[in-house]
């Protein structure tokens, strides 16, 4: 984890280069064109120009890696699961049915696989954008687009706050469960009962929430001696003038977002299943 | 500390700050999870939204909730949305308990029917908050009915068993502290 507790990293790409506002307003709108569809042919779509912009933002696949990993074997878990407990759920949806494996139970049919990769596919799509996200835009900028967004200012710097907490309270953390272990408290598993782990856990979590409430004390006496919250309005050090290059993206995303919503209203986009007779 | 309640709309600087600490810390904590069923855990993290709550109350909570889950997906790669909703909607319940004039944590005075209502309300939130939190995936994703509802009642018995367990006792722990550091007394 970076220093501000965020993912950021520093490059000079287009995307780097766009308003924090630009990028929220994008990631809202292509999350919300993901909700309106149940069609894998969207989604393949979407992933593609998703992959595409992500190569642009020329992010170093070791730092980014991980989190792809993750979204994968969500992936995997969840269409195990999904298939374990509803192995007819696609015929379900799509009104026909076609037995591939009899569990017993229930048949697994070849509607509920193609569900499922439709599904795994959803949550794919919204990945390369998700990921972009988290690593062009800096966390302090990240307050000054939302505030520019229209949530209040106090609320857009919670935002600041906890990223600028975040490594100080996981050093705290760290300290604290350093020093318990010292004295036999242990948090791994086989290190004691569920029940031992759990106490053990608020042996170190206690301390940790008695340090923060101090700091909330600290914190908030420093800002006031500066003066916070005095005036409706604030402005923000990083926020810079919209360039053409923001413009257009919004205008591309309003549009984008227009035709979506028209094509979904008249019908298209529920889910697709290709072997229909 | 200041000894006065204040409006809970108030957002002054000491309730800001407050939101953000919490963020932070139902953020960092959403990292441990104790698996005891597949996609479940025991995330000791709602312990933070019941503390939190019944520190400052519900907006506290709600917030807290919203800005700690969207930083901890943010560090995760992909923001769920609608369980960011359901987190906030759990810190609001946990914090009703703050509105009671009888209770209050920072000098030391709580009864027996706050504490309840802490349980009882905050567990009916958590229900309440995640079980938005899965009709919005079985709408938003598509995911099959039958497994979010096993998923939901999965993540609904460990989060209110963190909730009681940790969550009430830390803020038990908390009352007796503060109690204890009062001299005090009521002459009569």
């Amino acid at each position: 984890m970076s220093k501000a507790g965020m993912l950021y990293i520093e490059r000079d790409t287009l995307f780097h280069r766009l308003d924090g506002a630009v990028k929220l307003i994008m990631l809202l709108a292509w999350t919300v064109i993901v909700f309106l569809f149940q069609d894998i042919r969207v989604f393949i779509v979407l992933f593609i120009i998703g992959l595409v912009l992500l190569m642009s933002a020329q992010l170093p696949w070791k730092r980014i890696r991980l989190l792809v990993w993750v979204i994968i074997v969500f992936n995997i878990f969840n269409s195990i699961f999904t298939i374990l407990v509803s192995p007819a759920y696609g015929s379900e949806v799509n009104g026909t049915t076609t037995v591939l494996i009899d569990l017993g139970y229930e048949v697994l049919t070849l509607e509920t696989v193609f569900y499922i990769l439709t599904l795994s596919m959803k949550y794919m799509s919204l990945m390369p954008i998700s990921i972009l996200f988290v690593y062009t835009t800096h966390p302090t900028r990240f307050a000054g687009s939302l505030n520019r967004l229209g949530v209040p200012y106090k609320i857009a710097y919670a935002f600041n706050i906890a990223f600028r907490y975040i490594p100080d309270l996981k050093k705290d953390f760290i300290s604290i469960s350093h020093a318990m272990q010292a004295r036999g408290v242990g948090l791994a598993r086989g290190e004691g009962t569920l029940i031992q782990r759990m106490k053990h856990f608020a042996a170190i979590a206690i301390p940790l929430v008695q340090s923060s409430l101090a700091r909330i004390d600290t914190v908030a006496n420093a800002m006031d001696l500066r003066g916070f919250g005095k005036n409706a309005k604030r402005t923000w050090y990083s926020s810079s003038p919209w360039g053409r290059a923001d413009i257009g993206i919004v205008i591309v995303c309003v549009i984008v977002l227009a035709v979506s919503i028209t094509v979904r209203v008249q019908g298209f986009g529920t889910f697709w299943y290709p072997f229909n007779s | 500390m200041k000894m006065m309640k204040q409006s809970i709309f108030n957002l002054d600087t000491r309730t800001v700050v407050a939101i953000g600490i919490g963020a932070a810390l139902y953020g960092l904590l959403n990292w441990v999870s104790i698996p005891v069923a597949p996609q479940t855990g025991l995330r000791p993290a709602i312990a933070i939204l019941t503390v939190f709550g019944a520190l400052f109350g519900p907006i506290v909570g709600f917030l807290s909730g919203a800005i700690g889950h969207i930083v901890f997906d943010l560090s995760s790669g992909t923001i769920w949305w609608s369980w960011v909703l359901g987190s906030a909607i759990s810190g609001l319940g946990m914090g009703l308990v703050f509105m009671s004039k009888s209770f209050s944590i920072k000098e030391g005075r709580a009864t027996g029917g706050n504490i309840a209502t802490l349980a009882i309300v905050g567990s009916l939130a958590l229900i309440v908050g995640f079980g938005i939190s899965s009709v919005l995936d079985i709408y938003l994703f598509g995911e099959a009915p039958d497994k979010m509802l096993l998923q939901f009642i999965a993540a609904s018995l460990s989060n209110i068993t963190v909730h009681v367990i940790l969550g009430v006792g830390a803020v038990l722990g908390l009352l007796k502290m503060n109690r204890s550091n009062s001299n005090l007394k009521v002459s009569k």
